[in-house]
């Protein structure tokens, strides 16, 4: 009887702590839309790269010196990305940021791009290639690149304050936009991020 | 004259039981094994056994990615090492919210069922291997070497966070003590021990000069002048506000550190009053080394931190002076058995005037003279009556295992390091942070509060046993019962040794004027035994600061030629 007594009272605790193992083996996947923000802590994320992409090529190309460059010289600008250099606290895949830039200003219609130097060392070394091995009809001759117009730099960086549990993370995004005939700096832009990390010294 | 004979089996009983416990305790832990492994160069059986032991999601996962970031570094996979040292920083960012149902299961089992957290002083050292990690990178390829150096500089704005929160917490080398009762008490008990040794003044992990002045070295690499010198200037003060009394360090990092701090201001411009003032407090010596030029910042991870061990004490009631007594069960080689009654003379034993007066007191004279061998722990016929009552004493009548941790003893075993540029010798290496006194002062500082959590949770489960067969009905095999819960409590007590092992145990730099362009280096570690090793390695020199670091085993030149080269960088 004092047996059977013992068992009842231990009952519930084992249900518990069956459920409880239960819980914490389950894995669960889903797939969700590459455009949908995932935040599951305050670090920069792809959300962050695309929508500060997009602000800050829309307020460069809002900027007289693309009508002035059109009116000038009959083309449309082209645009080189010499390096966007990560002084933040977090690690940041700049070539993603980059990217997203790229694509920003191509939908645009705006400007064009030019490769950077490793993406053209690589296609001339392709060029001198297809000097040795492609058709006379189909060889791409060299000497006939298109330069850059304005070049493309900037820097992120990062502030972070913590209190306990609570963090709050300031990003800043700065870019310049330098005409490479003269050096003028034709646009400065910024765009700035704050997240706010609050998390609780103990949880079950 | 049965129930005499009958307790004295029971004795006998548990007596074998804990020794079969105890010799179990002697294995040595697999991350111990997988850096002496290392130290032969072993590295794919090192990391086996860190892999077969730490399994990815258990509780342990930390100490899995801790020490297999630590192997790959050691085997130049800088990469991979940081891939684990990011995962580790992952799980310690995670461990700020305490679980308290883990918490929970940890007092009624032990330490070790609880997910590994690491201690305070890991964070700053994993943001410095990755530093150095990709340092080595940006060495490796040239043509990547800004990407890198940034990538270094993340970790240091990392580590700037989580040390400015620290001094803000601790009060820093140069704000008020932190109050901190528990390490205040631990300082009066050592203090009749190690009073003429100022070291354990203030056992506190407050700051990380060491952190602070690699964080400086790698913004000069990349120019950054100005966040180089605030680098510098918390690196220097900290250092000389007690950083290099803490780890005995003596005077030659401080005095580097302002040195180094007057060049980047020199360098910046715009600094004259604060340079004047460095030299009125430095003299000339701190313009020697401000001249302008490349330089090479060399930094040696020498040895292998001291390993946590466990160390087991005996509770039980002492019936006639109304008293729990705690005696240590001194277990192991004869190095081990002397660690462990230093370990518990230094924190645990009665070794005041006040004890001795206790143990005068209690009527126990026998122990006065042994006071330094046991605890002893007076209730009071109130107290004893209340423990008797709540079943404590009934509980403590075949005595309970505690196991808390001690670190083994480590000794000096290099005499100086040399570092050699073209076959001359240019400088000797300093100490600059010792991580083998930061785990011994983690250690220290821990114990007290370890024995106590240790103590409650045998009680409990010695009570919780003990109740239970009450509950249960089995009164007839009650002296059985309780000889079978002493051996399974016994048993079932351990302490918590997870570290984070293949740490270095102390780490030494120099820093030298160079010229641009290839140069080769030599690193000579002398050894007290008289051993020499020999480390060398062909740089290419950049025109601001070069970093270069080496790990440096002691034991594995024991074993080998007198001299030995080793090339890892």
């Amino acid at each position: 009887m004092n047996c059977k007594t013992t068992l009842l009272k231990l009952t519930p605790l084992v249900v518990a702590c069956s459920l409880a193992i239960t819980g914490c083996s389950s894995t669960k996947v889903q797939r969700v839309d590459a455009n949908q923000e995932v935040a599951l802590s305050d670090k920069w994320n792809g959300k962050d790269s695309q929508l500060v992409a997009e602000a800050m090529i829309n307020d460069m190309l809002s900027f007289p010196w693309v009508n002035d460059h059109l009116q000038k010289e009959g083309t449309r600008p082209a645009i080189i990305i010499q390096s966007v250099r990560n002084k933040s606290h977090q690690h940041i895949a700049v070539d993603t940021f980059l990217n997203d830039l790229k694509r920003s200003i191509l939908r645009s219609g705006q400007a064009d791009f030019v490769a950077n130097k490793d993406v053209r060392q690589e296609i001339r070394d392709e060029r001198k290639d297809q000097e040795l091995n492609a058709s006379l009809e189909t060889q791409n001759e060299m000497g006939q690149e298109q330069g850059a117009d304005y070049a493309l730099s900037g820097t992120i960086n990062s502030f972070v304050d913590e209190q306990g549990g609570d963090r709050v993370t300031f990003y800043q995004v700065d870019l310049r936009l330098i005409d490479m005939t003269t050096n003028r700096e034709v646009w400065n832009g910024q765009k700035k991020i704050q997240k706010l990390q609050e998390r609780s010294r103990f949880g079950f | 004259m049965l129930s005499l004979f009958n307790t004295l089996h029971y004795r006998a009983w548990l007596t074998v039981a804990l020794i079969v416990v105890l010799t179990g305790c002697n294995t040595t832990p697999a991350n111990k094994n997988a850096i002496l492994l290392a130290q032969q160069g072993q590295f794919e059986q090192a990391k086996t056994a860190i892999e077969t032991s730490y399994p990815a999601s258990g509780k342990n996962k930390l100490l899995r990615h801790l020490e297999l970031g630590t192997l790959y570094h050691l085997e130049q996979r800088y990469q991979l090492s940081n891939e684990n040292l990011d995962k580790a920083k992952a799980i310690i960012e995670e461990q700020y919210t305490i679980s308290v149902s883990e918490q929970a299961l940890a007092l009624l089992s032990g330490p070790t069922y609880t997910t590994f957290s690491g201690k305070e002083f890991h964070r700053p050292l994993i943001n410095v291997f990755k530093a150095l990690n990709y340092n080595a990178l940006a060495n490796q390829y040239p043509a990547q070497r800004q990407y890198y150096l940034d990538a270094a500089l993340v970790e240091m704005r990392q580590l700037d966070t989580y040390l400015s929160t620290l001094t803000d917490e601790t009060g820093g080398y140069d704000g008020k003590p932190s109050g901190d009762g528990l390490t205040d008490r631990v300082m009066r008990i050592l203090q009749p021990l190690l009073a003429p040794n100022d070291l354990l003044k203030n056992i506190d992990y407050k700051d990380d000069a060491f952190a602070h002045y690699i964080s400086g070295i790698l913004y000069e690499s990349s120019n950054e002048l100005d966040a180089a010198r605030i680098q510098y200037q918390r690196a220097a003060e900290a250092f000389e506000q007690g950083f290099a009394d803490q780890y005995d360090l003596g005077t030659h990092a401080t005095k580097q550190a302002y040195t180094d701090l007057a060049r980047v201001m020199q360098k910046a411009g715009g600094y004259r009053n604060e340079l004047n003032e460095l030299e009125e407090k430095w003299g000339d010596s701190i313009n020697e080394a401000r001249q302008a030029g490349p330089r090479l910042t060399v930094v040696q991870n020498a040895g292998i931190g001291p390993q946590r061990k466990e160390f087991n004490l005996l509770l039980r009631a002492d019936h006639s002076a109304k008293a729990l007594v705690v005696t240590p069960i001194l277990w192991g080689t004869s190095a081990e058995r002397k660690a462990q009654m230093w370990w518990f003379q230094m924190l645990y034993a009665d070794t005041s005037l006040f004890d001795m007066m206790q143990n005068y007191a209690t009527g126990d004279l026998g122990d006065v003279a042994m006071g330094a061998l046991t605890k002893r722990l007076p209730l009071g016929d109130t107290l004893w009556q209340s423990a008797k009552t709540a079943g404590l004493i009934d509980a403590l009548e075949h005595g309970s295992r505690i196991a808390v941790t001690y670190l083994e003893p480590f000794e000096q075993k290099i005499d100086k390091s040399e570092l050699w540029i073209e076959g001359k010798k240019v400088a000797e290496l300093d100490n600059y942070h010792s991580v083998s006194l930061l785990t011994l002062q983690s250690a220290l500082k821990n114990a007290n509060r370890e024995m106590q959590i240790a103590l409650t949770r045998e009680v409990v489960k010695a009570m919780t046993a003990h109740k239970a067969i009450q509950s249960t009905g089995l009164q007839a095999f009650d002296g059985f019962a309780k000889l079978a819960t002493s051996v399974v409590n016994a048993v079932t007590a351990g302490a918590d040794l997870r570290q984070w092992q293949s740490l270095p145990a102390q780490i030494k730099l120099t820093q030298v004027p160079v010229t641009l362009g290839t140069v080769n280096i030599t690193l000579k570690t002398k050894l007290r035994s008289g051993k020499v090793i020999e480390q060398s390695d062909t740089l290419e020199i950049n025109k601001n600061m070069t970093l270069w670091h080496t790990r440096t085993f002691i034991e594995s030149a024991q074993s080998a030629a007198p001299t030995t080269l080793l090339t890892m960088e």
